[in-house]
């Protein structure tokens, strides 16, 4: 088993990794469920419901999208965007719709809303270390 | 042909305030544009000019969206317009601006424009460094870490293309306009500099499949590797996203540090990178881990050493 691994188990938190209130509409927020220090996923609100991604970019490994705290969003807030490379995704559903992930899409992390918080539901994996082999 | 570098991007982008906010917390300073425009430089002129997407006033975006809409090199002087104008005229259509400007696409249809540089000459010091065995390079009480150094990007350095056709892009630029070849990655592209920079790259590609072809990064020069420290922990304590760096490649030797940024692109900020001659022979590896980089580190929140463990008296 590997250091980190030890450190940052995959498991599913028991606690609300944020409320919907704290994400104002049509706006974006990173996360960092595990306490890795770093947001591994972020999650976009639409009116009432949430979108939710990890902090990777399809493009490269473990990229990460935002080009500052919480901005994973074009201009016009229509899709989400790496800024790395300009990728745009549908908030709907994470495929890439232009620049390099196209064909690829996001990789969704399970979230349900509860009395206006959001849990994750399944199992959740650590983001920002590499795996190591041992 | 004396090409100098490049000396301004023209980006067209969706969210001008972020785009300006961005560039002025990178250390850019905004200078005088036309309407609709703002332009961020430099110490030494070099820079970008943003305009909103849709402004009628930019070239014909690409066909990936890709938000780079020009490249301006800068040349020596009006013989080398001339013999650039007169090269590429051959085989296709150049159009002269007023001022002299140059404008037509290059091999693998970027926009490109050639202009007498308008680069400042700078006249700064380098980083200044004490090494035991050498004369000190700072004299005595001259105090190295200067928390409130200024930390400005002095110039643009290089830009690196995604592009779909790399021997066709680079063969332009070699055969064209007399770029050299520093180095080669086999499986990306070559480092190239024009003929009146010494710089180990002005400009870089990487080959990928038409749909990426536009900007991979933008670099400009730091004083030294502490002044790239320092903006660069400036940039993520503002809360940017630092997305590779810092670390030092071995192609080049530039100290490097690459964030996001809302222009879709990553802006480096890089230092001390090598100067070749025309004596200077290529180098051939392929690209991986181990051959772009000396080494890297990952930015963490300051800390610093104290006595006992927490809790301990
Ligand atoms: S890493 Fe996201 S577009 Fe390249
Ligand atoms: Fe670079």
């Amino acid at each position: 088993m590997t250091l980190h691994q030890r450190r940052f188990e995959t498991v599913v938190p028991d606690r609300p990794i944020g409320r919907l209130d704290d994400i104002a509409d049509g706006h974006s927020r990173g996360f960092d469920p595990l306490g890795e220090g770093r947001d591994t996923m972020f999650v976009v609100r639409r009116g009432g419901s949430v979108f939710a991604y990890r902090n990777h970019c399809p493009h490269y490994d473990r990229a990460r999208m935002a080009w500052k705290k919480d901005e994973f969003m074009n201009g016009d807030r229509s899709q989400i965007m790496c800024s790395a490379h300009g990728a745009l995704f549908s908030i709907e559903d994470g495929a890439c719709t232009q620049g390099p992930c196209l064909g690829l899409s996001l990789y969704p992390v399970a979230v349900e809303l509860r009395d206006g918080e959001i849990w994750i539901t399944e199992p959740y994996a650590p983001g920002f270390w590499r795996e190591r082999s041992a | 042909m004396r090409i100098v570098g490049p000396d301004e991007l023209v980006f067209g982008v969706d969210d001008p305030a972020a785009c300006r906010s961005f560039l002025a917390d990178y250390g850019l300073m905004e200078a005088p544009a036309p309407d609709g425009a703002h332009f961020f430089e430099a110490l030494d002129g070099t820079g970008f000019t943003l305009r909103r997407r849709d402004d009628p006033a930019l070239p014909a975006p690409l066909r990936t969206g890709s938000m780079l809409r020009l490249t301006v090199w800068g040349v020596e002087d009006q013989a080398s317009l001339d013999a650039i104008e007169a090269e590429l005229s051959r085989d296709r259509k150049v159009d002269k601006a007023a001022d002299g400007t140059l404008r037509c696409q290059d091999d693998a249809g970027f926009e490109i424009a050639f202009r007498i540089s308008t680069r400042r000459k700078l006249d700064l010091p380098a980083e200044m460094i004490n090494s035991p065995g050498a004369k000190p390079g700072r004299p005595a009480n001259v105090i190295g870490a200067n928390q409130d150094a200024e930390a400005r990007p002095r110039t643009l350095s290089h830009i690196v293309y995604f592009v779909p056709d790399m021997d066709k892009m680079a063969n332009f630029y070699i055969d064209r306009l007399k770029f050299v070849v520093t180095d080669k990655f086999n499986n990306a592209g070559p480092f190239l500099r024009p003929q009146a920079n010494w710089d180990h790259h002005c400009l870089f590609m990487i080959q990928t499949p038409e749909y990426m072809q536009g900007l991979e990064h933008v670099a400009f020069h730091m004083q030294g590797p502490t002044d790239l420290m320092l903006a660069g922990s400036r940039m993520v304590k503002k809360g940017y996203e630092s997305f590779w760096g810092p670390g030092r490649h071995k192609f080049g030797s530039n100290w490097f540090w690459y964030f996001n940024s809302p222009l879709g692109t990553h802006i480096e900020y890089d230092a001390d990178m090598d100067l070749h001659d025309d004596e200077w022979e290529a180098r051939y590896a392929d690209i991986q881990p181990e051959t772009a980089q000396m080494f890297l580190f990952e930015n963490v929140e300051k800390w610093t050493p104290g006595g006992p463990p927490p809790g301990k008296k």
